[in-house]
C-alpha cells in the first residue's frame, strides 16, 4: 500500500513539475491575448526555436547563464515578428486570419529548424548536477527543478512589471481600452508589439528550461501547443495564478492517468478537462465573465 | 516540326548513350535512416558501405565476366519511417536496372517495403536491421524463392545472448520494457521465448511498453521497481533507450540494463551521459584498435569521414563487409543479373576476409523452413558489449578472441 502510494505521489510531483512548463507557455498566450486579443498558434514552435538558439549558444562556448538570455533575446525578436508578420493586418481587418497565419509562421520555425539542425533529438547540456533529489522518498533532480523555480520565477518578474513600470501600466491600459489609451497618448501597436516580444521571450525561455529533460528536436513542441492552450482555455486567459494550478493539475492528471490506465492513455485528460471547461465554464475557472455592452 | 524532330534525335542519342554506358557499370541502391532516431545507425551502415565502394571502385570495379565494372550508388534515405521506407522500395524496384539494395535499419521498414523488391527478384541485402519479422514473414509466407538476406545478428541470437547475460549474472526476476514498434514488440515475444527455452530460470515480474517520443519512463520504471525486477531487459531505440537510462538514474534503481544492440547506438550513449554506464547489448563488430582484425576497418573509417568515434560501429562494419560480400557474388555471378547474383550469394565459392570475420559460404539455399539459411551471422559471431564513458567496450573481455576471427563457423 505505501509503496503503491509512493509511486502515485511521485508520478504526480513529476507530472506537476512539467506541468509548470504547460503554464510557462500557456502565459505566453496570455500576454498576447490581454494586450491584442490575439494568440500565437506557433508558440510552441518558438518554444523549439528558443531551446536550438539556446543549444547553439552554448555549442559556442557560452555558459548556460548567458546562452538562456541570448535565446530570450532571440525569441523576443521572434515574437516580434509573428505580430507585424502575421497579426497585425489580420487584426486591423478584423478578421481571423491571424489564426492561419500564426500556425503557418510556426510550420516554418519548423522547417527552419530542420534545416539548420537537423531532426535529430540532441541532449541540452546544464550546468545542475547530475543525480536526484529526495523528498519523503519521492525523486525530483535539478532539471525538473529548474523548470518548476524557472517558470515561477520568469512569470512573477513579468507580473510585477505589468503592475509597477510605466510601460507594463501603459500595456495593461491598451488592454483594457486601445482607444482611451491612445487618447491617452499611449501608442496601442508599440504596446502590442511589446506584449508579443515578452510573450516570445518567455516562449525562447521555456525552450532552455525544458529541453534539459525532453532533449531537442524540431517535434518537441507538437504536443506542447496543444496542452498549453488547454491549459491557458481551462485556466481562463486572464488568471496567471490560474495558469499555475492548472498547469500542475493537468500535468500530474497526464502522469497518473498513464500510469494507471496504460501509457496509451496520457494524453486523454487534458482533452476531456479541455472539453469540459468549454462545455460548463468558457470562460476559464479563475476567468472573469465577460460581459458584452450591446 | 524540324525542332521536334531535332529534340526526337536528342533524346534517342542521350537515350542510347546512357545505355552504353550503363553497361559497363554495376547499379547498387543503399536505403536507411538518414535523418531522425535511426539516423547514427544508417548514417553508419551507409558510409560503411561507401568505403568498401570507392575501394572497389579505385581499384577498377568488380571483374563481371571479364570486363570490369564500376559500382553506381544510388542513395534513399526512408527516415526511418515505415510508409516513406515503402515509397523508396518501390522507386527502387521500378527502375529497372537495379542489381542489389544494401540496407533498412528498421525493421517495420523491411516487413513494409522487401515485398516490392521479392516481387521483382532484386537482391537485397538487410543490414543493420535485427528484428526478427524481417525474415520470418517469408518463412511464414512460405516463400519458394527468395531474393532478400539479412546480414545482421538478428533478435533471436540477440534475445538468447541478453537472456544468457542476465542469468549469468544471477538475476532471477526481471522487468521486460519495449517500445510499441514492430521492432519492440518482436524483441518482446524473443526474450519471453528464450526465457523458457533456456530453462525459465528468469521470472518476468513487469512487462511495460512505452512509445517512440516518450521522454519520461517513470511510470513503467516505477512500476517495475515496485514488482522487485533485479535487472530491466529492454528493445526499443536510442533516444528512448536514453530516456530510460535517465530515468533509472532518478529514481536511484540501479539495476542492470541489458538489450538489444540499439544500446550502442550513439544518441543512446550520447543523450544518457553517465547514466548509461553499464548497460550491456549483443555486437558483432567493438570499435577497439587493439583488436587486430577490425583496426584496418576503423582506421580507414576515422580517416576518410574524420571523426575520432565511428557513431555505430556495428552498422559500419556490417554496410562494409555487406558491400564486400555482394560485390564477390556479383563477380562470382558473372553478371549483374539480380537472379544470377541470388544464386551466387547462396553459395558463395570464396572465403571473404571482412572486418568482421572471415566470411565462409555465410548463405546457403533458401528454405522457408528455416530463416537461418539466408541468415549469416551465428551466436558465434557475437559478443557482449558494455556501454563506457562513451565509447562501447567488451564486456566480457575473455570474448576478444572472437572477434579475432578465431571461433568463427
Amino acid at each position: 500500500m505505501n509503496a503503491e502510494f509512493l509511486a502515485l505521489a511521485q508520478m504526480a510531483v513529476g507530472g506537476g513539475l512539467m506541468g509548470m512548463a504547460y503554464a510557462l507557455v500557456a502565459y505566453g498566450f496570455q500576454l498576447t491575448y490581454a494586450a491584442g486579443k490575439a494568440v500565437n498558434f506557433g508558440q510552441g514552435e518558438l518554444v523549439m526555436l528558443g531551446a536550438f538558439i539556446g543549444l547553439s549558444l552554448t555549442g559556442i562556448g557560452l555558459p548556460y547563464w548567458a546562452a538562456v538570455p541570448g535565446a530570450m533575446v532571440a525569441g523576443a525578436a521572434l515574437g516580434w515578428f509573428v505580430e507585424r508578420a502575421a497579426v497585425r493586418l489580420a487584426l486591423q481587418q478584423r478578421n481571423e486570419g491571424w489564426i492561419l497565419l500564426t500556425i503557418i509562421v510556426g510550420l516554418f520555425g519548423v522547417s527552419a529548424a530542420e534545416n539548420i539542425w537537423g531532426r535529430d533529438d540532441k541532449p541540452f547540456p546544464v550546468p545542475w548536477p547530475e543525480g536526484a533529489l529526495e523528498f519523503f522518498g519521492i525523486s525530483v533532480t535539478w532539471p525538473e527543478l529548474a523548470i518548476a523555480s524557472g517558470a515561477l520565477g520568469i512569470m512573477a518578474l513579468v507580473e510585477l512589471a505589468k503592475r509597477y513600470t510605466m510601460l507594463g501600466i501603459a500595456v495593461q491600459a491598451v488592454s483594457a481600452d486601445p482607444d482611451a489609451a491612445e487618447l491617452c497618448g499611449i501608442r496601442s501597436k508599440s504596446a502590442i508589439s511589446l506584449s508579443w516580444a515578452v510573450s516570445g521571450a518567455a516562449a525562447a525561455f521555456a525552450g532552455t528550461i525544458i529541453a534539459p529533460v525532453t532533449t531537442v528536436g524540431p517535434t518537441m513542441a507538437a504536443a506542447l501547443t496543444l496542452k498549453a492552450f488547454s491549459v491557458a482555455v481551462v485556466a481562463g486567459l486572464d488568471s496567471g495564478f490560474g495558469l499555475v494550478l492548472a498547469g500542475i493539475a493537468l500535468g500530474s492528471a497526464e502522469n497518473l492517468s498513464g500510469f494507471l490506465i496504460g501509457s496509451g492513455w496520457r494524453e486523454a485528460p487534458g482533452l476531456i478537462l479541455l472539453i469540459l471547461a468549454l462545455a460548463l465554464r468558457p470562460q476559464g475557472i479563475f476567468g472573469k465573465k465577460i460581459i458584452r455592452k450591446v | 516540326m524540324k525542332a521536334s524532330r531535332f529534340i526526337l534525335t536528342v533524346l534517342l542519342s542521350t537515350s542510347l548513350s546512357t545505355g552504353a554506358k550503363a553497361a559497363d557499370v554495376v547499379k547498387i541502391a543503399i536505403t536507411g535512416p538518414f535523418s531522425g532516431g535511426s539516423a547514427p545507425m544508417g548514417i553508419s551502415m551507409r558510409d560503411g558501405a561507401k568505403l568498401a565502394i570507392s575501394r572497389i571502385n579505385q581499384n577498377g570495379g568488380i571483374n563481371v565476366g571479364g570486363t570490369m565494372m564500376k559500382i553506381e550508388l544510388i542513395e534513399r534515405d526512408d527516415e526511418g519511417k515505415n510508409d516513406r521506407g515503402a515509397l523508396v522500395a518501390q522507386e527502387i524496384s521500378s527502375m529497372g536496372d537495379i542489381s542489389a539494395v544494401i540496407g533498412t535499419v528498421n525493421t517495420g521498414v523491411a516487413v513494409m517495403g522487401d515485398k516490392y523488391y521479392v516481387e521483382k527478384g532484386i537482391v537485397k541485402i538487410i543490414t543493420p536491421a535485427a528484428g526478427s519479422a524481417s525474415m520470418t514473414q517469408w518463412s511464414k509466407a512460405g516463400t519458394k524463392d527468395l531474393p532478400i538476406f539479412r546480414f545482421a545478428a538478428h533478435d533471436g541470437i540477440q534475445a538468447q545472448m541478453v537472456v544468457e547475460q542476465a542469468t549469468r549474472l544471477g538475476l532471477k526476476k526481471v522487468a521486460i520494457l519495449h517500445d510499441a514498434t514492430n521492432y519492440g514488440v518482436s524483441g518482446r515475444d524473443d526474450l519471453i521465448e528464450q526465457i523458457k527455452k533456456q530453462g525459465g530460470k528468469l521470472k518476468v515480474v513487469a512487462i511495460e511498453k512505452f512509445a517512440i517520443g516518450d521522454k519520461d519512463m517513470t511510470g513503467q520504471l516505477i512500476k517495475a521497481k515496485v514488482s522487485g525486477s533485479q535487472g530491466i531487459l529492454i528493445w526499443g531505440i536510442g533516444p528512448e533507450l536514453a530516456a530510460v537510462a535517465s530515468g533509472k538514474e532518478k529514481l536511484g534503481f540501479k539495476v542492470p540494463l541489458i538489450g538489444g544492440w540499439t544500446l550502442s547506438m550513439s544518441n543512446f550513449i550520447d543523450t544518457a551521459g553517465a547514466a548509461g554506464n553499464g548497460a550491456l547489448m549483443p555486437q558483432t563488430f567493438i570499435e577497439d584498435e587493439s583488436i587486430q582484425r577490425a583496426r584496418p576497418f576503423i582506421q580507414a573509417y576515422h580517416k576518410a569521414y574524420g571523426v575520432a568515434k565511428i557513431p555505430s560501429p556495428v552498422s559500419a562494419a556490417q554496410g562494409y563487409d555487406a558491400t564486400i560480400l555482394l560485390a564477390e557474388a556479383i563477380h562470382e555471378a558473372g553478371s549483374t543479373k539480380p537472379a544470377q547474383i541470388k544464386a551466387s550469394l547462396e553459395n558463395l565459392k570464396t572465403t571473404v576476409k571482412g572486418a568482421i570475420a572471415d566470411w565462409k559460404k555465410p548463405w546457403s539455399k533458401w528454405d522457408p523452413q528455416n530463416v537461418e539459411t539466408h541468415e549469416a551471422f551465428r551466436r558465434g559471431n557475437t559478443v557482449m558489449g558494455k556501454v563506457m564513458n562513451g565509447r562501447v567496450v567488451l564486456a566480457n573481455p575473455s570474448e576478444k578472441v572472437v572477434l579475432e576471427g578465431k571461433k568463427v563457423k
